[in-house]
Order: C-alpha cells, then structure tokens, then sequence
C-alpha cells in the first residue's frame, strides 16, 4: 500500500462552494483502498513545491482572491510546468484553471499572467454565470459526469486538450461549443465547481488510479453512484 | 403627467388586487413600467432608512419600525418578498399622496442586496444598515465580494452607513467615507463565542484588503467575530455600539452600558437588537427609549412550528438555500437534550431548478455525528444529502433516504427521538412534507 502525499494550493484564498471536498473525496477513497494519505496546504506566505505529491489540487475562489494569488503562483511556474509535463495529478476546478494559462482579467480592470502552460486566456464579467452540466470525459466516452457551473468569467483562445464532451451546460466561453474542461498528461481543469469527485465516483476513481498507478475501477461507491444515477436520470434522453 | 398615472393606476390595481388578493409587486411593476423614473419622483417629508445583508433583513427592519413606531414616530416599511425594486415601489405606492408625496416621518426598507443600487440611486436614503455578508443563496447572488460591490454602488447615496464592527467583508464600505458618516455596531465575546471557526463557512480566512492570513480574538459565528490582520492591519475597531454581557440564559445585556433585555436568546438576535437600536439612535431616538422599544417586539416565528408525528414531538426550521441559516439550525438542534432525528429536505436549486447541491458542502453537518440517532434525507435531492452526509462521516445505517414525499410517514417511523425538520426550500414548498407528517 502506498503513502499518497497531496498538495492542496492556497485552501484559504481559493475556497468556494465546497471545492475543498475533492480532497476529502480523494483522501476518504484512498484509504478505502487501503492506502495512507497526508495533506499538505501552501498558501500566499509559503513556497510551492510539487515534487513528492502524488495529486496538487486547487479550488475556485473569488476573482479577486485569484488575482492575488496569481503573482505567487507565477514564481514557481517552472516547478509547477515540470511537474504536469512529469506525469503528476492536477485536479484544478473553476477559475484556478486561469492561473495555468496566458493572461487574464481580473475585477476592476486590471489582468494578471498564467504560467503559460496553455493557450487559452480568461476575461472577467462581473457577472454571475450559472448552469448544471451533463458531460461525458474523453478518457471514457462510456461515462456520464454531472457538474455545476458559478463563474463570473469565461475562458478565451484555444482550449488544445478538453476534458469534456458536454451533453448539456455550458463550455468554456460565452457560449457553448461542446466541449469542456482541460485534459493533458495528468492534469484535469475544469469550470465545473463544488464537489465534483463527491458526485461523480467515476471521475474519482480515474484520478486515484492516475495517483496510485493501480487500477482503481473495482472501487465500491454505492450511495454515490447511486445519487448520480439520479441525478442523470432527470435529464431524460439526454444520457441513454 | 406619466407618473401622475402611474400613482393612480398602481393605485387602483392595489386597491383592487386586496381584494382578489393578487400579487404584492404586482401595482410596482405596473407603475414603474408608466413611468421608470417613478421611484426618483417621489417626494419624502421623513427620513429614508434601509436594511440590507445576507441575514436578518426582515427581523431587523421590523424591529427598526416597530421601535420607532413606539416612540411616537409614523412609520412606513415594506415586508419579506417585496424587496426588489417593484416591491418597494408597491409599499410606496400604498402610502403616498396623488402627488406622489410620503408624509410619514419614517420610511423603513428592507431591500435585496442586489437592488440596492437600483433603489438607492433613485430615492433618499439618510440611514443604511448592512448586517453582515454571508454565503447566501450563491447560485442567485454570486459570492459574497459579487455581493459586496453592488452594496458598494449604493452605499455612496446613503448620509449615514450603519456597519457591522465584526464583519469583515461588510465592514470594508467604510473605506474612503468621509469622518462622522459611518456609525458601527459589535457585540463582546460571550459565552458562546469559540476561539476557533465552528463552521465550514469561513469567508475571511484571508484577509479581503490584503489577503494575508487573518486572525480572531474568538468568533460568533461564520466568519463574523472580532478580527485583525498582522499583514495590513485591518481589524474590528471599538464599536460605537457595543453589546456587552450577553447573557444567552436570561436574554440579559447592556448596549453602551444600558441594560437591554430580549427573549429570544440567540448571537444573531442579540447583534440584530444591537444593530436596530443603533440605527434608531443615529436616526435620533435616544438609545435607552430605543432598547425598551425593541423590548416589546415580537419575533416573527413563521420559519419556526411545533407538532405532532405519531405521538412524537416534531419542530419545524425553515431556512433558504442558505448554508449560514442551516448551519444555525444545526447549532440549536445539537444544544437540544435528549434523543433526536433531524429530518432534512432539500430540492433544488430554488427559481432555477439547477440540480446543483454545492452549498450543502458549505453546511456543517459534521457537528450532527455522533449527536443525533438518525438523519433523514428528504426532497428531490434526497441522495445527494446522504452522500454529502455519508462524507461528513456519518454511519450509513444512520441515514433513512426517502425522496418520495408520501412514503415520509413511514420512513420517520424507522428514527427514534424529537424529530427536527429543517427544510430548505422556498418558502411554501415544504407543505408536500408537511401534509404527509401533521
């Protein structure tokens, strides 16, 4: 059995509607699976150090907590890099994917710079953009995914790499194009907010067999898959 | 000429419509669609106060006219579910002259968050309080800073702000006003305020000036309590009224040193008292007349009932899709003696029907393990409680789920002890439980 170690980047800044559940989900699963997990948080006041950490999660914040975390974030663009091109997990949901790209807006007018690591860039509404998403991940066209997303932003460029194929919600701009989300090597991004690894045991399931190497499909979540047998049943043919 | 006709018409419509009891905006709307400049042409002889905040709007502006109303004062004020802009154009309507003129020596407004500018960039506003600002209904209003910058357009066309001492992210308004225009209130650590964050609702974990990590002297609730930043310096500032003593057994306390009583004993009435007699003061009223008003004020109890469930005691909590709101329920239902099963039902999201449940995230449930016998998941999104449940660590022989209204009898038959329902659901669509269990 392994010691998983995960970093979760800037808790008390990015914090919104739950995110900080995919850790939770992640760390509760783990250690079904027998293995022993640990936790280490970087915040604003600390350096950001990749290496050793089977999964570096970040969560959606408010706009201007983003613009202030962006800055430190740029500091250890090169670690950061290194380590989504060396094959480690990255689970980044709602406006967190911004600080992975090119520039973007931030509130009162200003912008800030990503790492670079993507083509897309991101504006800024001021406005609330709200829906739920069906979606089917493009590592397993046989997976439905049910989210939510809370956005004043939208990205803008190119996305190179979706995560997604959505059935139904919104994209990753203004308007939707069907697809949804970042997915390269191992690193997940998406808009989707909340607790998306709760809800969604396939998606979990993925991510711990990425984190661990092993194959994590036999997993048992019955309440959840449960739930979101449910959930995707409200949305009719949609899902058949 | 257009907004003489709209005051007549949006009259004629009110006046009909207490009859056949149609919709309360329904005589704004209209009127303002006369004439959009219908608020700002309205003339006022008294002083305009408003409320606003994520909690306790409707106890507080009642509270402030009934207080007001007791020293001697016409008072008019608008109630829950007409605080948008055709609602507060409706409660105007019902009180002015043809001309379009409101004698009354008060008007008291509770307006939504969001409406504030809308509202306060068109007719006078001497007096404005802001409660707090809390996680509230996030798939309506955004996060609280969204909710913050629409107050912040307002706030400028107030003469008077009426802030929150303990509130950081409400508090921020009193930058750049000018000296003697912002009026604080706070309340003194009392027995039931932690040293720690009892909640998972922490929206000041950093600090909202500077973002350095932000620290409290001891907490409230949520993130309200009395704060400082080591970075910039930010931090609670002596208020100019301040609740003191509180005494959650007896309702005893003083503001500034004046004895003040009240009998429903929670930290969120103690600081809406406060904040009322603060307001009422600065509109006036001698403090010690203010507090012995509010004395005699009844707390509306309509989000609270008492019944029967097959010879077991049942009390019903009403809240929106509001973790803060949920969050106090859960503290008063764990200080509660004896067995219990807390029965919760949630739908969806409300006016949008999203199936998105990521506030309940925002609740902590985590305080119910170990403290309650059972919990029973109800509603439309009955599952996805258990799982946030199942998460917070409860034991799943624990949870009872049961999506279908109709066979809730039955499923409470399984639980054992005083059954706490607390619903969150727009108001009037917990009677499919409520048929099945009364």
């Amino acid at each position: 059995m392994a010691e998983l170690k995960i970093l979760h980047l800037y808790g008390d800044l990015l914090d919104l509607y739950g995110d900080y559940t995919n850790v939770t989900a992640v760390k509760q699963a783990a250690e079904k699976l027998g293995h022993t997990v640990t936790i280490d948080y970087a915040g604003l006041d600390e350096a950001i150090d990749p290496a050793g950490h089977q999964l570096v999660y970040i969560g959606h914040g408010k706009a201007k907590n983003l613009a202030a975390a962006a800055p430190h974030f740029r500091q250890y663009g090169d670690a950061i890099a290194r380590a989504v091109e060396g094959g480690t997990v990255f689970f980044v949901t709602g406006n967190a994917r911004l600080l992975f790209g090119q520039a973007f807006e931030t509130p009162g007018g200003g912008s800030e710079s990503g790492i670079g690591l993507f083509r897309y860039g991101g504006i800024e509404t001021g406005r609330v953009y709200t829906g739920d998403v069906v979606s089917r991940p493009v590592f397993d066209e046989g997976l439905v995914t049910y989210g939510f997303v809370n956005r004043t932003g939208h990205l803008t460029g190119e996305n190179e790499y979706p995560l997604f194929r959505v059935l139904k919600g919104p994209g990753d701009g203004p308007e939707p194009d069907g697809t949804e989300g970042t997915l390269y090597k191992n690193f997940f991004g998406t808009w989707q907010m909340g607790p998306l690894l709760v809800r969604n045991p396939g998606l979990l399931r993925e991510l711990l067999s990425r984190m661990t190497g092993e194959d994590c499909s036999g997993l048992a979540l019955p309440l959840a898959e449960k739930a979101l047998e449910l959930t995707l049943a409200e949305f009719g043919e949609l899902v058949r | 000429m257009r907004f003489a006709l709209a005051v007549l018409l949006g009259r004629v419509i009110r006046f009909v419509g207490k009859f056949i009891g149609r919709s309360t905006t329904l005589p704004g709307r209209l009127a303002l669609r006369l004439d959009p400049d219908f608020l700002r042409k309205m003339k006022f002889d008294g002083k305009v106060l408003a409320v606003t905040g994520s909690n306790g709007k409707t106890t507080t502006q009642n509270l402030i006219a009934h207080i007001l109303r007791e020293n001697g004062y016409s008072v008019i004020n608008n109630t829950e579910g007409s605080n948008l802009s055709a609602g507060v154009a409706t409660t105007l309507l019902e009180h002015c002259t043809l001309g379009g003129r409101i004698k009354s020596d008060f008007v008291v407004l509770e307006v939504d968050e969001r409406f504030t500018p809308i509202v306060f960039s068109q007719i006078p506003l001497d007096i404005f309080l802001v409660n707090n600002l809390l996680r509230d209904q996030v798939v309506r209003n955004g996060n609280p800073d969204i909710v913050l910058e629409k107050i912040a357009e307002a706030a400028p066309h107030a003469g008077t702000l009426v802030l929150n001492a303990d509130d950081p992210i409400s508090l921020q308004l009193a930058d750049g006003r000018q000296p003697g225009t912002v009026v604080t209130f706070g309340m003194a650590r009392t027995p039931h305020s932690t040293d720690s964050c009892q909640h998972l609702t922490h929206d000041a974990k950093v600090c909202p000036k500077c973002f350095g990590k932000m620290e409290y002297d001891f907490f409230h609730y949520n993130h309200i309590g009395s704060f400082h930043c080591p970075k910039c310096g930010y931090h609670t500032p002596a208020p100019d009224f301040l609740a003191e003593g509180v005494d959650f057994e007896s309702g005893d306390f003083t503001i500034d040193g004046a004895p003040a009583h009240v009998d429903y004993m929670t930290a969120f009435y103690f600081m809406n008292f406060t904040a009322a007699t603060a307001v009422c003061a600065t509109a006036g009223v001698p403090l010690e007349a203010a507090i012995r008003a509010g004395e005699s004020f009844t707390v509306s109890r309509v989000r609270y009932d008492e019944f029967d469930v097959d010879g077991r005691r049942a009390i019903l909590m009403l809240t929106k899709q509001n973790p803060v709101s949920l969050d106090q329920n859960i503290d008063y239902v764990i200080t509660q003696p004896g067995p219990k099963t807390v029965a919760l039902y949630v739908n969806n999201v409300l006016y949008t029907e999203d199936k998105d449940i990521s506030w309940l995230y925002d609740v902590s449930f985590e305080r119910l393990v170990g403290r309650v016998d059972h919990v029973v998941c109800s509603g439309g999104r009955a599952y996805d409680l258990a799982v946030r449940l199942e998460l917070a660590g409860f034991d799943p022989e624990r949870l009872i789920i049961e999506a279908d209204n109709a066979k809730l009898r039955e499923a409470m038959r399984r639980s054992t002890g005083t059954i706490y329902v607390l619903a969150a659901s727009a108001f009037g669509d917990e009677d499919g439980i409520l048929e099945v269990l009364k």
